[in-house]
């Protein structure tokens, strides 16, 4: 690992496809400043990258990635981590990604609590497949597949992850630039499981949750001083449905990571020529 | 005949005609009773005692999908001969309830002995013919120390009927309830001790001509699960994402507890759809992962098979098949899934599907299996079925000479040897389009090799791509890794019998052992054939010559459709004979002698 690494070091030269002024460009870039800041390069980072506008993220950065199967990027992330306990990890998605095909993952990786990273792209519709609702859609809000709105209230993807036990649970806009990169920088360095939910807006297809509604509406946790550590305070403004947060909702100072709660801390590329030593042992066992 | 006179029930169709094939050499015994009795463990204790003696074992178990209750047994087939079937007929049946000795009338016969205790409170209908040994599990059990132990004591009473040496028994006890301290272990072996004279002293059997022989071979005990298992941590694999499901579980029960010995580890994942992309990630992490489920679960895997092959991914995808469709007969045998393993998925998937033919070559083909992943960086099916998965099998050590397992993990290029695959920028062509179409492999942590693999089509470099040159030649290295193994490995089949007879039969999977063991009785009568198990499905043996070789042709499946059986004739463009059973439960070495016999007599089916 090098100790001069640029935050450009994982930009790779492929231009994004994104719709100019898309959410995800000040994301990936907060996300790739929050790696370079904590010391990581490319050759000792995984990304893995779910399906979606977000999950093109992977093709966009320079790192060691997988842009996998739609709503599978948490079990990937997971399987690396616990194979490479040497290596940082950070999954990326959606919120169709991660609270709807992948809702499933989300709260088993929540409880599980690898160490690893996890930014969620919220925009609150369907982008790549040109506008439907997502889960975090407004029940009013008018889609091709909703007409009349999904008529369901939305997700709240932090109440989700606090039922599930999490031990860090934020939210950032992707707009904010500096707030979003030390957010993102939060979780990275996070004993355990650091989930960030990103305010991405879609400027093509969501004209409900634009950058002037986060503008307006965002309240900054920070102003408020709210403290994190406090679980009671972060349960309040979770569940907190009339206004839209940005910082560290919770996190848990005393948080035990999987790797340590379960022992894994070997590197499990490493392995001998042939069997091992002992391996008639195994054999034996059979007696 | 021995003890007191019991009930006969009408309703019984027995009629006492059962062939004793090999009675003198061989002896079946079972125990059986509800799920929840410790029906298990009571056999496993009497097949390690049989095994302690220097005899062969081979083991079934009827099961059912419930935790208490229903019908559950335990079977062991015995000999100094190495034993890999079970046959039409038990001798010796220690039976807890009425429905054991009732669900096993077709297979007892008139010489047949059954143990039962004449205190519980239901009435045991024996046919006469049978000696009825009525022994008093619970209260001689109690005596010795705890009702718990009646099984144990029925163990020392078969052991008196058979004239088997108690002291062996005492070394199985040893080995169960050693962890549990010194007196445990003395209970068990008075309970046994208890048993086995109650007989001696209340029943003249003479051991019903019993001589049962021991030798001095020392013998390992195991099933085709348990094979898996350490056959994958021999192969180095050191990462398993699961989720649980019969009759695959006990792979991951296996490894749980012994893979972190080589620091390694086991994730209960939240369904299939995570195992399958947790092991993709301990892959592309470089670790040796495997996942391995059965029924509904290799369905929701299915969905990562194109991802696999696409991200280039090396990873061991056990399937140990049980009945389905659809939740099917969960304890029961069929090998029903071939077409899935290799068809399951959208587009084309390039893949090898490897399925051991016996509980030895599950070893010994999953450490092929990690090889042949890690080589071709490719998803590998390691297709296995319930019947292999729960039958426990003696073997000589040796058979799994730790000393003769290789490890070859490909074209993993280190800090080094990276630099020979960088483009003139200096990024890392994962995707090389290579002459023997396997491309270097860089892990995390490598300097140098930092790319992304992806499940859309991509360059060289990983990056998505829907130019057409590119898109041709990356699914034609795809399919050369395909092409270059066919030529570089060996996939040979396993042959058995007269290799110049003219009745060919073909298997694939656990029906080797039944096979094996149906050319003594074929034999017998006379009749000749040349028995090709295969344990390769794709690529597989081409079996032209064989088969045009042969007058004869049946392949012998576990399923209604005949998966197999349809490939060959694909393969070869000529009908075969097909013998198929689908009734939930494996082969039976006589049974299927008196099918292949059959099948002979019959016309080849139209062109």
């Amino acid at each position: 690992m090098s100790s001069d690494v640029r935050f450009t070091d994982f930009k790779s030269d492929k231009q994004p496809t994104w719709c100019p002024g898309c959410g995800d460009f000040g994301t990936m870039n907060g996300m790739m400043k929050a790696l370079a800041e904590t010391g990581n390069d490319p050759d000792n980072t995984f990304v893995v990258a779910g399906i979606g506008c977000s999950g093109k993220i992977g093709t966009y950065m320079h790192s060691y990635a997988l842009h996998g199967v739609h709503g599978r990027a948490l079990p990937v992330g997971t399987g690396v981590k616990m194979a490479r306990p040497d290596i940082e990890v950070m999954v990326a998605g959606g919120d169709g990604d991660g609270y709807s095909i992948g809702a499933g993952h989300f709260v088993h990786a929540v409880r599980r609590n690898v160490d690893m990273t996890y930014c969620v792209m919220d925009n609150r519709i369907y982008g790549l497949t040109k506008g439907q609702a997502s889960p975090t859609s407004r029940s009013d809000f008018e889609t091709s597949t909703t007409p009349e709105g999904p008529k369901q209230p939305p997700v709240n993807p932090l109440a989700l992850a606090l039922a599930s036990g999490a031990s860090f649970i934020a939210q950032s806009f992707a707009s904010d630039a500096l707030r979003h990169q030390e957010i993102v920088q939060k979780a990275v360095e996070h004993d355990g499981f650091g989930f960030v939910n990103v305010f991405s807006p879609c400027v093509t297809f969501n004209d409900v949750d634009t950058y002037d509604y986060f503008r307006d509406n965002l309240v900054d946790l920070e102003d408020e001083g709210h403290d994190p550590t406090d679980y009671e305070a972060a349960k309040e403004v979770i569940l907190d449905s009339d206004k839209e947060y940005q910082g560290i909702m919770y996190q848990d100072e005393n948080s035990v990571p999987y790797h340590e709660q379960h022992g894994v801390t070997e590197d499990m590329s490493e392995i001998p020529d042939g069997a091992p030593d002992d391996a008639m042992d195994l054999v034996r066992e059979f007696y | 005949m021995g003890g007191e006179s019991v009930e006969v029930s009408e309703a019984f169709s027995f009629t006492g005609e059962k062939v004793l094939h090999n009675m003198a050499e061989d002896l079946n015994w079972a125990v059986g009773g509800e799920a929840g009795d410790g029906i298990d463990s009571t056999g496993k204790i009497f097949a390690q005692a049989l095994s302690r003696a220097g005899r062969h074992v081979f083991t079934s178990k009827d099961f059912a999908s419930r935790i208490r209750g229903g019908y559950t047994a335990y079977k062991i087939r015995t000999s100094v001969d190495r034993v890999q079937s079970v046959v039409d007929r038990l001798d010796i049946l220690v039976a807890l309830t009425q429905r054991t000795i009732d669900e096993n009338l077709d297979e007892l016969h008139a010489d047949s002995a059954i143990i039962y205790d004449g205190e519980r409170s239901w009435e045991a209908e024996i046919p006469e013919e049978m000696n009825a040994v009525d022994v008093p599990l619970k209260s001689l059990a109690e005596d010795a120390g705890g009702a718990i132990m009646r099984n144990i004591v029925a163990l020392g009473a078969a052991c008196e009927i058979t004239g088997f040496n108690v002291e062996y028994l005492d070394e199985a006890l040893e080995k169960r309830f050693g962890g549990k301290g010194s007196k445990i272990v003395e209970n068990n072996k008075a309970a046994a001790r208890a048993g086995q004279e109650y007989v001696q002293e209340h029943y003249d059997l003479d051991h019903l001509g019993y001589d049962l022989e021991t030798t001095d071979n020392d013998y390992v005990l195991l099933n085709g699960n348990e094979a898996i298992g350490m056959g994958a941590l021999a192969a180095g694999c050191r990462f398993y994402a699961g989720y649980p499901i019969t009759p695959a579980t006990s792979i991951m029960e296996y490894l749980t507890g012994r893979i972190e010995e080589y620091g390694g580890h086991v994730v209960q994942a939240e369904d299939e759809l995570s195992a399958i992309n947790m092991a993709l990630g301990g892959a592309r992490a470089g670790a040796r992962s495997m996942t391995a489920t059965s029924g509904a679960g290799i369905d929701l895997m299915t969905e990562t098979f194109g991802l696999i092959a696409t991200s280039e991914t090396p990873l061991v995808i056990t399937d140990v098949q049980r009945s389905g469709p659809s939740t099917g007969m969960p304890t029961k045998q069929e090998q029903g899934d071939l077409n899935m393993a290799l068809y399951g998925g959208h587009g084309e998937v390039p893949r090898f599907v490897v399925a051991p033919t016996s509980i030895d070559e599950c070893f010994w083909k999953t450490i092929e299996a990690f090889n042949l992943a890690e080589k071709y960086q490719t998803p590998v099916f390691l297709i296995s079925d319930l019947a292999m998965s729960v039958t426990e099998q003696t073997f000589a050590p040796e058979t799994f000479d730790m000393d003769a397992v290789e490890i070859d993990r490909g074209k993993l290029v280190d800090d080094d040897s990276v630099d020979e695959w960088l483009d003139e920028q200096g990024r890392f062509r994962a995707h090389a389009v290579t002459d023997d179409g396997v491309s270097p492999r860089a892990i995390p942590g490598t300097i140098d090799g930092a790319h992304m693999s992806t499940g859309l089509e991509h360059d060289e470099l990983g990056r998505r791509t829907e130019d057409q040159d590119e898109r041709v030649q990356q699914v034609d290295k795809r399919s050369r890794k395909v092409e270059t193994a066919k030529e570089d490995e060996n996939w040979e089949y396993r042959e058995f019998g007269d290799e110049d007879a003219d009745n060919l039969i073909l298997s694939w999977g656990s029906n080797e052992g039944a096979l094996a063991e149906a050319l003594d009785y074929l034999e017998d009568d006379g009749i000749d054939v040349r028995v090709i198990s295969v344990p390769y499905i794709f690529p597989r043996p081409d079996l032209t010559d064989e088969i045009e070789a042969a007058d004869d042709v049946i392949v012998v499946e576990c399923n209604a459709t005949g998966q197999f059986a349809d490939l060959i004739e694909h393969d070869v463009l000529t009908r075969v004979k097909r013998i198929n059973k689908y009734t939930g439960v494996r082969f039976k070495a006589d049974e299927l002698a008196e099918q292949i016999t059959e099948k002979l007599s019959e016309e080849v089916p139209a062109q």
